[in-house]
């Protein structure tokens, strides 16, 4: 591989990090306090759609995702009420989620949209080179030659590992979702952390969803999250429920990614939909490592009753 | 959390009104719901709904719709709540349907010559057989590492679509068809017509009978029993000698055999070929329809009839209204979400 194919394909997995950081950053957060949200793919959905349309008819980006981010953050708002607040079956509810977006997403664009063969298009998001840095041979154009949201993810990481492990606030978050009984006899609000971290979750995936037309295609269409929101579970996995293993571990989903979808021009002989497929396989294939030495937090999944008394 | 979700029934005719309250109430309030977005959006309401509901009863074709799109959907519904009795979620009904069709069509195209009393036969069990095999890989690291189905299955998806992707345009492409599409299965593979006018191929008998056999292995057979015990505490029926992880495993392959089942009957009784997209959106509304049957194996036929219904009137107002079909999609999801809130209030 010649340096500047190098280069070129390691933009690319720069560019391809940012919805599974942002997805998975979101998983994580809300499973710290026992959510366990498996809405990823719809909420990814309808960020992509109400991002590339508020984008397209307010003429922003800025307002695109914002849009796109208010309505994520509904929708985790109402993950964390049905679950938290009425204690129904957190995979039931995620689901139900789930098709709701499916279906929002697509309404939504045909609604605005109609049924067109040549949609509108949004502009994509501008690389933003940050001075000096950008000029350094190699690593410049591969990490310095970006758009915002790829240094803002990266950031985002960062900022989430000193807040979970070096702030009095994220030891109380992580406690909610080890042992929230013991928790709540300290006083730390469960319910309250619950909903915070869910509605933060859906704005984070929602972002993620909206990312994809702003980058890639410059408009919505059905299939453009294409499973990320599964994979992202898959690497919340991976990254042991920890923000830093997370950004690490979603250099790998945007790599195999990468190799998958964007390398089929120059494909070697083998067929493109086995390439096509390998994000998938090594997904499940990595999951049988990542699953043995990590331990989720402890009431992933559950709903907390203060009043029961069985739950510890 | 999953005992919530098998519930226990109560026997007689006024136990049985009383349970359909809370689902009268969902649908009302999920069409009220929708009926307010259709209204804000300028569109007719009362016509719509009307659409929705009566398509399938005003004219016999709507009928015969009805039940042709009632057989994928109960079966991919028994798919999930196979896996669901015992705790798990089946969420690859869909990869697990394109898998047994690509086995049916494979059976079907290769031994195109055999005559019907053979190659009928061999084509459903090819489907059967290739979608166990394709829910085989999630269910085993399930049974052996502990991995999340959920996501194991879910990801079988995306390398099916893939591979009906590869056998339609590479393995056996029709060049004539517009869309990938693989040629014809020999005739001795498709399914008897019950009807020829129009058509209604006999696939809603094996429906009907495989409906039939899963109400009876999970609520009046001890092996089904051990299943359900297993869904509702797995804790306690490993004290009592079932062997959990055995019962995840098999209630997987069972599901992804009816799923397989379900492709193998699109091949065989409506297109007598394999076409890309056939699998439509039956994974979604079969797992919504065993949600709001509550994985209840009983009312699963009765909810994916209702189902079916809108779904053939959703069809209906896309041509007549323009109204997306993603509307009554959203309708199914709503309905679901308010029988879900309704075991709250009961609850209280």
């Amino acid at each position: 591989m010649t340096t500047s194919s190098f280069i070129d394909f390691a933009a690319l997995v720069m560019l391809a990090v940012v919805p599974y950081i942002l997805a998975s950053q979101g998983t994580m957060l809300a499973g710290r306090t026992g959510l366990f949200i498996v809405s990823q793919e719809g909420i990814m959905l309808v960020g992509a759609s109400v991002g590339f349309l508020g984008a397209y008819l307010f003429d922003s980006l800025l307002v695109g995702v914002l849009l796109a981010m208010l309505v994520g953050g509904l929708m985790g708002l109402v993950l964390a009420y049905f679950t938290t607040t009425l204690k129904l079956d957190q995979f039931v509810v995620g689901l139900a989620v789930f098709f709701l977006g499916l279906g929002l997403s697509s309404l939504l664009f045909k609604v605005v949209i109609g049924v067109t063969l040549q949609p509108p298009i949004v502009p994509t998001l501008d690389a933003i080179p940050i001075p000096l840095l950008s000029r350094i041979p190699v690593l410049g154009p591969i990490l310095f030659r970006q758009n915002i949201l790829v240094y803002l993810s990266v950031l985002l990481s960062v900022a989430l590992y000193l807040l979970l492990y070096k702030t009095g606030m994220g030891l109380a978050l992580r406690s909610v979702g080890e042992n929230p009984k013991a928790a709540d006899s300290l006083g730390i609000n469960v319910t309250r952390n619950r909903y915070v971290t869910a509605v933060i979750a859906g704005m984070l995936m929602a972002l993620a969803g909206a990312y994809l037309p702003m980058v890639y295609t410059g408009t919505y269409t059905e299939g453009i999250v294409r499973g990320r929101g599964w994979l992202s579970i898959a690497l919340t996995f991976f990254g042991g429920w920890t923000p830093h293993l997370i950004l690490l571990g979603s250099f790998f989903f945007a790599g195999v990614e990468v190799l998958a979808l964007r390398v089929q021009v120059t494909s070697i002989g083998i067929p493109h939909q086995f390439l096509r497929m390998l994000p998938y396989l090594a997904t499940i294939l990595v999951m049988i490592f990542a699953f043995r030495g990590v331990r989720p937090p402890a009431f992933l999944g559950q709903n907390y009753d203060r009043e029961s008394r069985t739950s510890s | 959390m999953t005992e919530a979700i098998v519930l226990k029934r109560k026997r007689g005719p006024a136990a049985i009104l009383q349970a359909l309250v809370p689902y009268l109430l969902a649908v009302i309030a999920a069409f009220a719901a929708v009926g307010v977005l259709l209204a804000l959006l300028g569109f007719d309401v009362l016509r719509a709904y009307s659409t929705i509901l009566f398509t399938s009863f005003r004219t016999t074709n709507g009928f015969i719709q009805t039940l042709i799109k009632w057989t994928p959907l109960v079966l991919q519904a028994l798919a999930f709540t196979i896996p669901l009795a015992a705790g798990k979620f089946n969420i690859g009904g869909e990869g697990q349907l394109i898998v047994g069709g690509i086995g049916a069509a494979a059976v079907g195209i290769l031994l195109a010559g055999l005559p019907l009393p053979i190659l009928l036969p061999s084509v459903l069990l090819a489907g059967t057989l290739f979608g166990a095999l394709w829910v085989l890989g999630p269910a085993w690291l399930l049974y052996r590492f502990g991995i999340n189905e959920i996501l194991t299955t879910v990801l079988m998806n995306f390398v099916a679509f893939e591979l009906i992707d590869f056998t339609a345009t590479k393995i056996w492409p029709d060049p004539a068809a517009g869309h990938p599409t693989t040629v014809p299965i020999g005739e001795g593979g498709y399914l008897p017509l019950l009807l020829s006018h129009p058509p209604l191929h006999s696939g809603l008998l094996i429906a009907v009978l495989v409906a039939i056999l899963v109400y009876f292995y999970t609520d009046h057979t001890s092996a089904g029993y051990e299943l359900v015990a297993t869904g509702a505490n797995p804790r306690a029926s490993s004290v009592y000698g079932v062997n959990v992880r055995r019962m995840f495993l098999l209630s997987l392959l069972l599901g992804g055999a009816i799923a397989g089942l379900s492709g193998a009957i699109e091949v065989a009784g409506v297109h007598h070929r394999l076409i890309e997209g056939m699998q439509s959106n039956f994974l979604l509304l079969g797992i919504i329809i065993g949600l709001i049957a509550k994985g209840n194996n009983l009312a699963v036929p009765f909810v994916a009839l209702f189902i079916a219904i809108l779904e053939v009137g959703a069809s209906a107002l896309q041509r007549t209204m323009m109204i997306p079909g993603e509307m009554v999609f959203i309708v199914e999801a709503l309905i679901l979400i308010f029988v879900l809130l309704s075991d709250v209030v009961r609850r209280r």
